[in-house]
């Protein structure tokens, strides 16, 4: 094989690399389409519209990296909104709104140590765990807003959402926050290191000393930590908080972390990918509401998200069985 | 071989655990709720279970392996649209309910050729065409919802033979032919051996790719026929048919004593969880009169049936 | 200060009800290389675990330096100067180099909040370069070839400044050249002072290594005596307890290849093995030799279909096999005896029963229905024939010993009635007593006329068994050689890439 050929399988075998090409190509048939979408407030609302995903997608990640997945995070969503506009509802409670946003990151928090102790301590496999909590406690939001949308919802939590710090919202700013902290721990502290170790292999990580219950309680605990604050961020978009909020989010999350390289067998995968899968999921209906071609359109979304993944997971695999005959082992 | 033998053989704590839980549910049930155990307002009250019942089926066989299908739901989306298409044009409702098999056949079959031959990982391929099969179903019928399929069809799933719904029959017959399967031919054993060890099956001369494009192509196939039954029971066919089936069948599935990591689970044993989750939900929501009630019920059940498991298991383990 | 570094008194362990340990009492001494000898399942492996502090014992006490000590966790255990290297694979094939050789006791900075990363990769090349070894640290691990792997580890065991280094078969995937490499370490660090606990099933090593000699058996303690005051049949007598014949050359058969029963001809994958061709006759033995990686299991992978091959051509009897089918493999009657038993030979947790009728399940049956009545018989019948408990046919295979798992997972292939059968590594991991068996095995099944292709990285066990020795090299076949004049060296001469014959022989 042509050693610049090889490079290209080299390159190919990046997931980043793939799923820029992927961004890469949409960006630029939507500019094709019309140059005005590049302009900063579109490219602000695409963003806006990724921070929900790509704060908990970081939390998620971490929790795949260790060999554990959390696909309660839409319903748990819907609970901490429910419980956001039950308190500082003026129609309700009618607490000040930093008291709700308080509760909102305490229990959040709570439900992740909950999910981690019955991984841990109870020993059930956290896909059993979360999938219980998705039922649960989705039925719990919906006994707590009793069957209503919430409504009456204070002003300075409107405010939250047009709030921007130069004039870049604060959604983004919680975003990149997240972001830049769970970099940080991916690569320079011990825990990232030992996160990835134990997800490598449970076997040697018991050998070298690690305690698997303190790191895995840590990814569920900061994962429920990250869908509070996207719940904080999310809803003050929102007119009123209705019930069906974060339903099928979860998936989508999932969907993002492994598209974006992470092995759901654990030890493996680059936050980049993480985020560029985000963006990549997220952009496909604002362009096509771009695009203007009415509801017909965005009917595909989801067509259109399937086809990316498949297509994502496809140039990886194929790439890697080339590059896997063409190299000795 | 003696009985003794044959009985320590069968991994029968489980199912001896969800048949006490059963017995249990149902006798409070009926102490609190008198007529709660009359039967034909349980067959009543079974028809929205039938479907559940025949993916539950498939998806016992697939977590065996140690594989898992989320497009189940999204699969019987696009069945339906396709079912509704096709009876748009031939106005025949027999054609159509094989159009909508064969649609829900292809989508098995594109599942299990990404897993067995591109060698992806099963809740990858499944989340992908999760996404895909529910918005093809949203593109194609851009949001039409098909209706009036005839009395004939509706009968399908409305009518009743003895007192039981029909299909409620053909979950009979689905099932004995699965557990029959799953316990006496040798491919039924070599999903065991898959779920358990792929590598070894490969290095026992199992035909492990083969058995997967057939498995996930038969799971295809279910998730067609359930939609053929939810767009008779509603007489309505609308790309959201199935909305959210893949993780209560899964759930039942687990309920049931099937290990999520494979190798391990029967039919009975889902047949045993499908009507503990099914008794549960009517009690509680007739009782309480809340439907909330139902999903944080069945929600904790699920954690609590393998916390328990887990926590009888844990000598046996160390 | 008297001269004993540890003290092992009166140390119990049992796992649900089972002794694992049994008043196990010895001494290791400052600066001397110790070598733990016993047959698996004597308990090495859980007084390493033990002294390591993974596991915590039920009774008894461990003193280091005359004070007792308590190991709840690995760490406490380093913190004394305890650091061992176990026989499992205990790296993270996701990590480099250095995130490897820190997992867990990272050198920090800024309050122990950051890594130091440069001080850490200072220190791995160090600890490498001690072990002759240059290493790609960038990349992960499961990018290196298994050799350099467990190099790291032991590079990890070797570069906390330990007073007691356990070593659990360190040599077990290493080439003679790092063998050598680490032998020479190992007696460098005891001339610096560190005591060497050093486990191997190479007797080879201990005698060539090791000042003492502890040996086991069946948890107890037997002796600890001067390595000079033994020979090799001695120590096994220790070991094994009773006299244990060595494999003595088969009386080689005399009409073998006139009847070829496999045949392999160009076999090729690139990257892997170049055009092999050899032929296997009716009841004879054909040995592959040569060293970790020389591509041996590559081609019995190959022949057997579990891998695709660029070229070449295979046939069983005289029926061409397509790359890359098993089941027409085992149609025409070939049967692979793997090499890693517990992941690819069987279904741990599954019965005896079902292990044994996996392979041979399709033709028990009747109008498509498993006939349990005749499985039953065929079961019995290899079990039987084996030499295995029949009171365990409903046991899981995890139950059983590794020499019982390794006769099951011969006549799993047995039930099929093979004409040939591909045995790789048939004995590694296998104490003296079953190896003994499984050697016996192999003989009366030659004798009935089974083609065998064996291969073995034991040179005594495959120079006793083979009729034809073929050694691979990189991937093609070096030399050809007789089985009834063969010897290890030269073997071994034709297994070197670079022609140099180590120290083990």
């Amino acid at each position: 094989m042509n050693r610049h050929l090889n490079n290209l399988m080299m390159l190919l075998r990046q997931r980043e690399f793939c799923l820029l090409t992927l961004v890469g190509a949409t960006v630029a048939f939507a500019t094709a389409f019309d140059s005005a979408f590049l302009a900063f407030g579109n490219l602000r609302d695409i963003l806006v519209r990724c921070a929900p995903t790509a704060i908990v997608a970081c939390g998620v990640m971490l929790v795949v990296v260790t060999g554990e997945i959390d696909i309660s995070v839409g319903s748990l969503m819907a609970l901490l909104a429910a419980i956001l506009g039950v308190t500082i509802s003026t129609n309700e409670w009618a607490w000040p709104t930093w008291a709700g946003l308080l509760i909102v990151l305490t229990f959040g928090t709570a439900v992740g140590l909950l999910t981690g102790a019955l991984v841990t301590f109870g020993r059930v496999p956290s896909i059993i765990v979360t999938l219980g909590l998705l039922t649960a406690l989705r039925g719990i939001s919906t006994l707590i807003m009793g069957g209503e949308n919430i409504d009456r919802l204070p002003p300075g939590l409107e405010s939250l959402s047009k709030v921007g710090i130069l004039g870049v919202p604060i959604s983004i700013w919680a975003a990149a926050v997240t972001v830049a902290l769970t970099a940080a721990i991916i690569s320079w502290t011990p825990l990232g290191r030992r996160l990835y170790a134990l997800g490598s292999s449970l076997h040697s990580a018991r050998f070298a000393g690690l305690s698997e219950h303190r790191l895995k309680l840590f990814v569920f605990a900061y994962t429920g930590f990250l869908t509070a604050l996207a719940t904080i961020v999310d809803v003050p978009r929102l007119p009123k908080i209705e019930a069906g909020i974060g339903v099928g989010f979860e998936l989508l999350v999932v969907t993002c972390v492994v598209v974006g390289g992470v092995s759901i067998a654990g030890g493996r995968g680059r936050l980049a990918g993480v985020l560029l899968a985000v963006v990549l999921m997220t952009m496909i209906r604002p362009v096509l509401t771009f695009m203007d071609i009415g509801e017909a359109g965005e009917k595909w979304t989801k067509a259109i998200q399937g086809m990316f993944i498949l297509l994502a997971v496809l140039i990886d695999s194929i790439v890697s069985r080339q590059t896997r005959r063409g190299t000795p082992p | 071989m003696s009985f003794l033998d044959q009985a320590k053989r069968f991994p029968w704590r489980h199912e001896a655990v969800l048949l006490l839980l059963v017995v249990l549910l149902l006798v409070v049930a009926s102490s609190l709720q008198p007529g709660f155990l009359k039967l034909r307002s349980q067959l009543l009250l079974s028809r929205h279970l039938w479907e559940f019942a025949i993916l539950a089926l498939g998806m016992t066989l697939v977590i065996i392996t140690g594989g898992i299908d989320l497009s189940i739901g999204s699969n019987m989306g696009l069945s339906a649209v396709a079912f509704g298409i096709c009876y748009s044009t031939t106005g025949d409702p027999l054609v159509s309910s094989l159009v909508a098999l064969a649609t829900g056949t292809a989508g098995g079959a594109t599942n299990g050729l990404l897993i067995s031959k591109v060698n992806v990982h099963p809740l990858i391929v499944t989340l992908a065409t999760y996404a895909a099969f529910r918005g093809i179903a949203e593109g194609v019928s851009q949001g039409a919802s098909y209706s009036q399929f005839g009395e004939a069809f509706s009968r399908l799933a409305r009518g009743q033979w003895l007192g039981v719904p029909l299909p409620g029959y053909i979950f009979v017959c689905l099932a004995i032919g699965f557990a029959i399967f799953l316990w006496k031919t040798p491919t039924g054993r070599f999903l065991y051996a898959i779920g358990h060890n792929e590598q070894a099956a490969r290095f026992s001369g199992i035909a492990v790719d083969r058995i997967k494009l057939s498995l996930y192509t038969m799971s295809g196939t279910l998730a067609g026929l359930a939609s053929v039954i939810y767009v008779s029971r509603f007489d309505t066919a609308k790309a959201d048919a199935g909305q959210g089936f893949e993780l209560d069948v899964i759930t039942a599935v687990v309920v049931g004593g099937t290990s999520i990591f494979g190798g391990r689970g029967n039919i009975v044993g889902t047949v045993l969880g499908l009507v503990l989750i099914h008794e549960t939900r009517q009690f509680v929501g007739r009782y309480w009169r809340m439907d909330e009630l139902r999903s944080i019920v069945i929600g904790f059940l699920l954690i609590a049936s393998v916390l328990v498991y887990r926590m009888v298991r844990k000598r046996d383990r160390d | 200060m008297t001269n004993r570094l540890v003290q092992i008194r009166d140390l119990h362990k049992s796992f649900a009800g089972v002794h694992a340990l049994r008043d196990v009492s010895f001494d290791i001494r400052r600066g001397e290389v110790q070598a733990l000898c016993g047959e698996n399942g004597a308990g090495k492996s859980t007084l390493i675990k033990i002294l390591s502090g993974v596991l915590e014992p039920d009774e008894g006490e461990i003193l280091f330096e005359d004070r007792v000590v308590e190991f709840h966790n690995v760490h406490a255990a380093e913190a004394t100067g305890v650091a061992a290297l176990h026989q499992e694979a205990t790296t993270f094939p996701d990590l480099n180099a250095v995130d490897n050789m820190f997992v867990g006791r990272e050198i920090t900075r800024a309050g122990g909040l950051l890594l130091d990363r440069a001080e850490m990769r200072r220190k791995t090349l160090e600890a490498l370069e001690r072990l002759g070894e240059t290493i790609n640290v960038a990349v992960p691990l499961r990018e290196l070839p298994l050799a350099q792997r467990q190099m790291v580890g032991i590079a990890r065991a070797v570069s906390c400044d330990c007073r007691l280094l356990i070593m659990d078969e360190p040599t077990a995937s290493l080439s003679a050249r790092e063998t050598t490499i680490l032998l020479t370490l190992v007696r460098q660090l005891r001339d610096q002072g560190v005591s060497i606990l050093y486990v191997s099933h190479r007797l080879e090593e201990v005698f060539e290594t090791a000042d003492r000699v502890t040996v086991l058996r069946d948890g107890e303690h037997v002796t600890t005596q001067d390595v000079n005051t033994l020979d090799k049949e001695e120590l096994i007598r220790l070991m094994v307890g009773r006299d244990v014949k060595q494999p003595t050359r088969r009386e080689t058969g005399s009409s073998a290849s006139d009847d070829p029963v496999i045949e392999v001809q160009e076999l090729t994958c690139r990257g892997r093995f170049e055009r092999i061709t050899f032929t296997v006759g009716r009841g004879e033995v054909v040995g592959l030799a040569g060293l970790v990686g020389a591509g041996r299991s590559e081609v019995a992978r190959a022949i057997f279909g579990i891998d695709h091959y660029d070229s070449g051509h295979v046939s069983i009897h005289g029926q061409t096999i397509p790359p890359g089918s098993t089941s027409a493999a085992i149609k025409a009657g070939l049967g692979l005896v793997p090499e890693d038993r517990q992941h690819e030979g069987l279904v741990l947790p599954m019965s005896v029963r079902d292990n044994v009728s996996l392979a041979s399940l399709q033709a028990l049956t009747r109008a498509s229905l498993i006939d349990t009545r005749q499985e039953r018989a065929l079961v019995d019948a290899q079990i039987e024939q084996l030499d295995v408990r029949t009171s365990l046919i409903h046991a899981s295979a995890a139950t059983l010993s590794g020499g019982n798992q390794q006769k099951l997972v011969i006549g799993k292939w047995l039930a099929c009635d093979p004409k040939a059968l591909i045995l790789d590594e048939p004995t590694r991991g296998v104490d003296v007593g079953a190896k003994a068996q499984v050697h016996g095995l192999i003989r009366r099944l030659v004798e009935r006329g089974l083609a065998t292709l064996l291969i073995s990285s034991d040179l005594p066990e495959l120079l006793a068994l083979s009729d034809r020795i073929f050694v691979l090299c990189e991937g093609r076949i070096a030399g050809e050689l007789d089985g009834a004049t063969a010897t290890q060296a030269q073997i071994l001469e034709l297994a070197l890439p670079d022609r140099r014959v180590p120290a083990v022989t």
